[in-house]
């Protein structure tokens, strides 16, 4: 069905683009008498494991983009295009160089994860291409003035501070062991939680391992190893700073040792708060109790009432379940609303740049919130309340909110 | 103090934990002991470093996932179902790595064999197919994406207690099917015909071959042996960890750091270095600095290092041409 209505997009776009042939020849996107037709990419994870993502990211992209199109009110038509970087930082470069190559894009919502939008920056922003992701929180993300990388999203110090509060205040623990997956987010969100617990009184062991589902070179059977002096150490409780595979993983070789989540808190932050976490937890069921958070903006629920109907009715995705989707609806909001203040009379390449600046200077309500970006591409207004969620029979249930 | 303190609360958890370490050491070093006998085999007979052998591993684990996947769907098996596809999951691995081993030597040593091509030759050769393998395996599966674990038993299985300690079913199944596989390999290359062959042109292929052996077909069987092994290893070690399309990295450099600390060439050696690494690795857990894990690595290398000081040619020695 999506093919079909990509199919659908893909020709309304062919014969827009036939018509204003001329002046794209003559190297420029706008027609005097019709509308150009410009691409807003999505880079993110449409295949393997976390494929989720990528699609819930798509879906609020193309909740946002048809909304647009149909209201008319815009002097461009906007069509969307999916670049699968599968949440691996090995895939991520070739994805990045497809989206930059790919003619009349615009701007990108995404990517997706915190390792990808690392070593895709550099592409992009040589070719002045704007990312707005709606999910990577990895702090070192966000930095310089003028950034082409902006995010929808609070960064991993405002989650990692409410998950360290979490545990330390809220579940009183003070004996916590932080493993941090040595990925670029993973290891981030693991030192921002170490620090603030070590803050609020907590004794905080630190521990790296590998990852070897985001492009590093771990070795699984090393989790088991590190499951096995875990439960010997037994710590009160385990922080996991990295993706939901081997988060998924790790609980199941730790409950194979005895170390359950029925007798100590095991948790992970927004990486591993997705469905396949129980897929990659074996037996599932070890999952039940282990709590996994939410940045700040970054719950679910935004879409509601008839917004909640409508997205599900055009995307076919339950809004409820879709995390990151209304982040996205927002980040396609804030490029097109750059796009209406861009000029537009000049080339492709003098857009994309146009849509840089123009996104500095965005400020609107978005759904999950004020959207408006600081010099260095974070969210000005980003201290909303962090979600912590548990995994109640197989299901991702909200507990509360920290901060 | 701090560091004389760091020492002994690794010695502690130790002490606390022997039978847990020593059960998760085992179980590794079975896998990189199955691992270790087709690197050494191989060196045997070609007197080089098949470096797609960790890919013929991972083929193994995709192979036997999608098979008990296929007959389980998304289900748990239990009692003698469980015995049956374990069973079924080793065959098919090992009958799929094997293939993918002697397709290995056929398309890229063989070639290179019969124009007495450099030895530098194979190893680009070997890893040109090594990146080849994980291509196909990362197009079709996904790059870097665990295919789940294949629950053809209940995870976690207890399946009894030394002590306190809960000894796992998929630790011992990997020691008995690996201990298993070892001996037969072992008899085979000892104690039959092919292994008088495979033994015969280690020592010396112009020979045997004038002797009446035929090369192309020992060496043929020597992939299949050594494939058929890693594949096992492959599908027991995606019963726990899933597997991904790189995983033979990691596991093929432990399982080939096996066969030289045991004395590449030698069979024996394999399996003890198997062993001795998987065990070292395990206990070396507690004394991996600021937590890093990577550390049991470094420390397992330095072990590596000072073995081959003393004894150059590995634990056992290195018994080219007399494997066994």
């Amino acid at each position: 069905m999506k093919h079909r209505l990509n199919k659908a997009v893909a020709l309304a776009a062919a014969g827009a683009l036939a018509m204003t042939a001329v002046p794209l020849l003559a190297g420029t996107v706008s027609g005097a008498s019709s509308k150009p037709t410009y691409t807003i990419g999505v880079q993110g994870p449409f295949t393997g494991s976390d494929a989720d993502y990528g699609n819930y990211d798509y879906a609020g992209v193309q909740y946002a983009v048809s909304l647009a199109n149909a209201s008319g009110k815009y002097g461009f038509h906007l069509k969307v295009e999916k670049f699968d970087d599968q949440g691996s930082s090995t895939v991520a470069p070739g994805a990045a160089q497809k989206a930059v190559g790919t003619k009349n894009l615009v701007a990108v919502v995404g990517p997706a994860f915190s390792g990808p939008s690392e070593v895709s920056y550099k592409y992009y922003h040589a070719a002045h291409i704007a990312e707005v992701s709606p999910s990577a929180t990895a702090v070192a993300l966000a930095s310089g003035s003028d950034s082409s990388f902006l995010r929808t999203v609070a960064d991993d110090s405002v989650q990692g501070g409410a998950d360290a509060s979490y545990l330390v205040t809220t579940k009183g623990e003070k004996n916590i062991t932080v493993i941090g997956d040595e990925s670029f987010y993973g290891a981030g969100l693991a030192d921002a939680v170490a620090t603030d617990a070590k803050a609020l009184g907590a004794t905080v062991t630190t521990q790296q391992i590998a990852n070897f589902n985001e492009g590093g070179g771990g070795n699984a059977g090393a989790y088991s190893t590190l499951a096995t002096s875990l439960a010997q150490a037994k710590p009160a409780a385990i922080f996991y700073g990295g993706y939901a595979s081997e988060f998924g993983l790790l609980i199941g070789d730790l409950t194979a040792d005895g170390y359950t989540t029925a007798t100590h808190v095991i948790m992970s932050g927004d990486g591993s708060n997705d469905a396949s976490l129980m897929t990659s937890t074996s037996p599932a069921t070890a999952a039940n109790g282990a709590f996994v958070s939410q940045s700040a903006t970054g719950k679910v629920s935004y879409f509601t009432g008839k917004m909640a109907t409508a997205f599900t009715k055009l995307t076919h995705t339950k809004a409820s379940i879709a995390i990151y989707a209304a982040q996205s609806y927002d980040a396609a909001n804030a490029i097109i609303k750059a796009l209406v203040a861009d000029k537009k009379t000049s080339s492709i390449k003098t857009l994309r740049k146009e849509t840089v600046t123009s996104l500095h200077k965005v400020s609107f309500a978005g759904v999950t919130g004020p959207i408006a970006f600081q010099a260095d591409g974070n969210l000005k207004v980003d201290k909303g309340a962090v979600q912590i969620s548990e995994v109640d029979n197989g299901v991702i249930t909200l507990v509360t909110s920290v901060g | 103090m701090g560091f004389a303190h760091f020492w002994l609360s690794g010695f502690d958890q130790i002490r606390a934990g022997f039978w847990a370490y020593f059960a998760v050491g085992l179980q590794n070093g079975a896998l990189y002991a199955m691992i270790a006998v087709g690197y050494t085999l191989v060196y045997g007979v070609l007197g080089l470093i098949n470096f797609a052998h960790g890919e013929v591993f991972m083929c193994g684990g995709f192979a036997g996932v999608l098979l008990t996947h296929a007959i389980l769907g998304q289900g748990v098996a239990n009692g003698w179902e469980s015995v049956g596809l374990v069973l079924a999951g080793i065959v098919f691995a090992g009958l799929i790595s094997a293939l993918v081993a002697t397709g290995v030597e056929q398309v890229a040593y063989r070639p290179l064999r019969r124009r007495h091509a450099p030895k530098l030759a194979y190893l680009i050769s070997a890893i040109g197919a090594s990146y080849f393998l994980q291509t196909i395996a990362g197009k079709e599966f996904g790059y870097g994406q665990t295919t789940f674990p294949a629950e053809v038993f209940p995870a976690g299985q207890t399946m009894f207690y030394i002590g306190n300690t809960p000894i796992h079913t998929i630790e011992v199944i990997c020691v008995v099917v690996g201990t298993i596989m070892f001996l037969a390999a072992d008899r085979i290359v000892r104690s039959t015909r092919l292994g008088r062959g495979i033994r015969a042109v280690a020592q010396d292929a112009e020979t045997s071959a004038l002797m009446g052996v035929n090369i192309d077909r020992t060496i043929t069987l020597t992939f299949i042996i050594g494939g058929s092994l890693a594949g096992a290893a492959g599908f027991l070690y995606a019963l726990q960890n899933g597997i991904v399309q790189n995983s033979g990295t990691a596991l093929g450099i432990y399982a080939f750091t096996a066969a030289v600390l045991g004395g590449i060439g030698n069979l024996r050696g394999a399996a003890l270095g198997g062993m001795l690494i998987g065990l070292f690795g395990s206990f070396s857990v507690p004394f991996a600095f600021e937590g890093n894990i990577s550390w049991t690595e470094i420390y397992t290398f330095i072990i590596l290092v000072l073995v081959l000081i003393v004894r150059p040619t590995g634990i056992l020695g290195e018994k080219s041409g007399r494997t066994a």
